[in-house]
């Protein structure tokens, strides 16, 4: 997770203990709800047999039928974590977003010098141009054999 | 109690029958006890008021308390809830326990093994119809989140693509809408400007994060919010408003939704037209600012700029040169729609890439209303140039701020002459104006006089221009074995002339001209030819370009010949446009330039004119326009190979004893 990386970055001693609880109280969440999954799957095979007095089966069932949405709910606060991690990532992961920034601002920079250049080059070569056309015409024979013309 | 009292009226109190058998037996109600008789007499009182009264202040009391917390209805069930479960547990427990109970002198009744196998079958029938309940259940939550999960990640992996180059912004509000975590996307960025001047925020500067029907994230900007910096010429057929080509037109934001309806995009796709959208937004704030600024400076009294209208997000400049521009911030998509007929007319016009190229192609003289028309300069690259300068403006200050790497850039900083950006700009544009008629002036200069030829020196400076005017002379007959002459290094220089300059410098709408040749008034007081051979420098005003330069062309071609006439040991006496010569019998034989900037047929020509002493008075008068006096010939516009022959045969004219 960013938070490890950066905790060893630059940031004061509460922030990186701040971070730390904070890591540790989501691998907590983590592993309640995966036990929760767990157990609740274990009961609803444990539950499986059949029992004689008609009432626990039906007793079982409910029973069966709370535990299964329980784990659900449970799945679902899995995934609600998860996103709940990507937004973290999404606002935290100074590093390498800092390095994107650099990477970008400097190809970009790059570019702007190859433009630069070549924006020079072709002013370069609008000039050459220039002066070459304009030689030729004026020593051209059309020039120099024509009478002025009006 | 409301003042109204309901009576009612009971029956009298005798015995009424109440029926008859048929065998005559009558019957009589029952007699109705003491007791009963009383409570029914007070349930007759009718009580319903006093309870409605409190009931109301219950309720009142009770409103006070229960509207806080939306949750008490909830809480109230759940409890019930659990009262109920709490009961039917304990019957079952109850039940159980029954079960189990055996009665002390009996034993159950053992059931048949068919009941047992049957019961058995049912429950596990139960059971078993239970477990497929759940996994029905179980499959549809499956797929429920992982349709979820996908969802998310198109969106948390768009967002964090998204991330990479734009400002991403989170609000913790309660989400309204089911999905919506309240992100946005910040255009506006702060760091870049001059915290002293504050900028008016637009609203576009944050764009909200939406989800679409696919989940995949969307970004609206509102409808014709995006506007852009608008530049133009002033002036009929000039104030052409074609179509936008300054940006790359991508779809506006109300063409999005269609796009949904076509065809479900790629994850990429739709990242990259979110960026295009995201652009558009911030191409529109940077115009914003940029217009901002320009109003901004063109209010304040030392920028030099002339405001001439205002409207609402229009700014109309005058900038000199009889131009005027203008600027507005028009939306984005209305440009099209302005385009008119006009437009295309002059498209040809607008195409043209420099301006300088004008006069080169309309020398034919047809588009000649056209040709002064279109010196003004495109109006593309104009509005560009507008837009790069203060983005240096800005981006130049605020890297100044942040990282002292120097970026400088070639072009002038226009803040050092006290101008301002839109000072310069505008001065830029004027000059831009000025120097393409004094190039059409130069051209139709050197079009009529052959041995002229005209070079263009691009000085990469929007305010400066710079031409020069050669004129090569034929090499003369004498090789410069002369060099063996004094070793004077000015006259060494003169003997391997063969290019003479004149440079044609314009700043602004100041034109300075530079030349050698001319003999200027100081040089002549000095009294010998080699001391006036300097470098002229006049400023003139555009009027008076023609003359000049062909006086500056035509001294030039004097000097020529004068130093050839001095090769071959002939001594002539140099004027300004006249080289003199001095005959056997006293008489003077001069060789006059004259210069008409006006003449179709050539800008230079040349008279022959002899002066004998006693002629003087006739020089004042003859001035027949055929030349036929006898003192004046007219030679007519000659090259300069003629003029070099006609030099000789002048120079064996005088006498035959100058020459090598």
């Amino acid at each position: 997770m960013n938070k490890g990386g950066g905790a060893g970055g630059g940031p004061t001693a509460a922030a990186a203990a701040a971070a730390a609880q904070k890591q540790k109280t989501l691998l907590q969440r983590v592993e309640t709800d995966i036990a929760n999954v767990v157990d609740h799957f274990t009961f609803l095979v444990n539950v499986a047999r059949v029992n004689d007095p008609p009432v626990r089966n039906s007793q079982e069932a409910f029973m069966m039928e709370m535990r299964a949405a329980r784990m659900v709910q449970a799945a679902d606060s899995l995934l609600k974590l998860v996103s709940e991690l990507k937004q973290t990532a999404i606002f935290s992961g100074f590093a390498s977003l800092n390095d994107h920034v650099d990477q970008r601002e400097a190809e970009f920079n790059q570019q702007a010098e190859k433009t630069d250049h070549l924006l020079a080059r072709i002013g370069e070569e609008a000039a050459a141009s220039l002066k070459e056309l304009e030689s030729h015409y004026y020593s051209s024979a059309q020039r120099t054999s024509d009478p002025p013309q009006p | 109690m409301d003042g109204k009292m309901e009576i009612s009226l009971d029956k009298l109190p005798i015995k009424r029958l109440d029926a008859i058998e048929e065998n005559g037996a009558e019957r009589f109600p029952t007699d109705v006890g003491y007791d009963d008789k009383r409570v029914s007499l007070i349930r007759r009182i009718d009580f319903a008021w006093a309870v409605e009264k409190d009931t109301k202040k219950q309720k009142k009391a009770s409103k006070e308390e229960a509207t806080p917390w939306p949750w008490q209805s909830l809480v109230e069930n759940l409890r019930l809830a659990h009262q109920e479960l709490s009961v039917i547990i304990d019957l079952i427990s109850t039940v159980e326990a029954n079960d189990a109970v055996t009665v002390a002198s009996m034993t159950r009744p053992k059931p048949l093994p068919n009941e047992v196998l049957s019961d058995l079958g049912v429950s596990a029938a139960t059971k078993l119809q239970c477990f497929r309940h759940l996994s029905k259940y179980f499959k549809q939550s499956a797929k429920a989140l992982e349709q979820q999960i996908a969802r998310e990640a198109r969106f948390y992996g768009a967002l964090i693509r998204l991330q990479q180059n734009w400002k991403v912004k989170r609000q913790r509000v309660a989400a309204s809408a089911p999905g919506n975590e309240g992100f946005s996307i910040d255009l506006f960025s702060n760091s870049l400007h001059d915290p002293v001047a504050v900028f008016r925020p637009s609203s576009l500067s944050t764009v909200r994060v939406d989800h679409d029907s696919a989940g995949m994230l969307a970004v609206h900007l509102p409808p014709n919010s995006c506007r852009a910096l608008h530049f133009g010429f002033l002036g009929g057929h000039l104030g052409n408003i074609p179509k936008e080509p300054s940006k790359t037109k991508t779809h506006g934001p109300d063409e999005l939704p269609s796009k949904e309806i076509k065809k479900p995009l790629s994850d990429n796709e739709c990242v990259k037209e979110t960026h295009s959208v995201l652009r558009e937004g911030h191409q529109a704030i940077f115009d914003e600012q940029v217009f901002d600024l320009v109003n901004r400076e063109a209010f304040n009294s030392s920028s030099g700029v002339n405001v001439t209208g205002i409207r609402e997000n229009y700014l109309q400049l005058n900038i000199g040169q009889g131009a005027s521009v203008f600027m507005s911030l028009v939306p984005s998509g209305q440009d099209d729609k302005t385009a008119d007929g006009m437009g295309m007319q002059n498209l040809e016009s607008a195409i043209l890439p420099m301006d300088t190229f004008d006069g080169v192609k309309l020398s034919d003289g047809k588009h000649d209303n056209d040709k002064k028309k279109s010196g003004f300069p495109n109006r593309i690259s104009s509005e560009i140039y507008l837009k790069q300068l203060f983005h240096e403006h800005v981006f130049v200050r605020a890297k100044d701020k942040h990282i002292s790497a120097g970026r400088t850039q070639p072009s002038s900083q226009p803040a050092k002459d006290g101008f301002g950006l839109l000072g310069h700009f505008c001065m830029s544009l004027a000059h831009r104006i000025f120097s393409s008629k004094v190039l059409m002036e130069l051209e139709n200069l050197v079009s009529r006089v052959p041995y002229l030829h005209l070079l263009s020196h691009p000085t990469w400076h929007s305010r400066t221009s710079s031409w020069t005017l050669l004129m090569k002379v034929p090499e003369s007959s004498f090789h410069p074995g002369c060099q063996t002459r004094t070793s004077d290094i000015h006259n060494v220089k003169n003997i391997i002339k063969t290019h003479f300059r004149t440079k044609v410098v314009i700043n602004d709408d100041c034109i300075n001209v530079e030349g050698d040749g001319a003999p200027n008034v100081v040089g002549l007081f000095k009294g010998s030819s080699e001391d006036v051979c300097s470098m002229n420098r006049y400023d003139c005003d555009l009027a008076d370009i023609p003359v000049i330069l062909l006086q500056q062309v035509a001294s030039q071609v004097i000097r020529w010949l004068h130093e050839e006439a001095l090769k071959v040991g002939i001594k002539a006496n140099r004027d300004f446009l006249c080289l003199s010569f001095e005959m056997d019998q006293g008489e003077m034989l001069s060789l006059v330039a004259h210069v008409n900037p006006d003449d179709p047929q050539g800008c230079i020509s040349w008279w022959l004119v002899m002066d004998d002493g006693f002629s003087e008075d006739l020089k004042f008068h003859t001035d027949a326009p055929d030349g036929g006096s006898e003192y004046r010939k007219f030679l007519g516009h000659l090259s300069l190979e003629v003029l070099y022959s006609t030099l000789m045969d002048l120079v064996s004219l005088c006498n035959g004893g100058g020459r090598h």
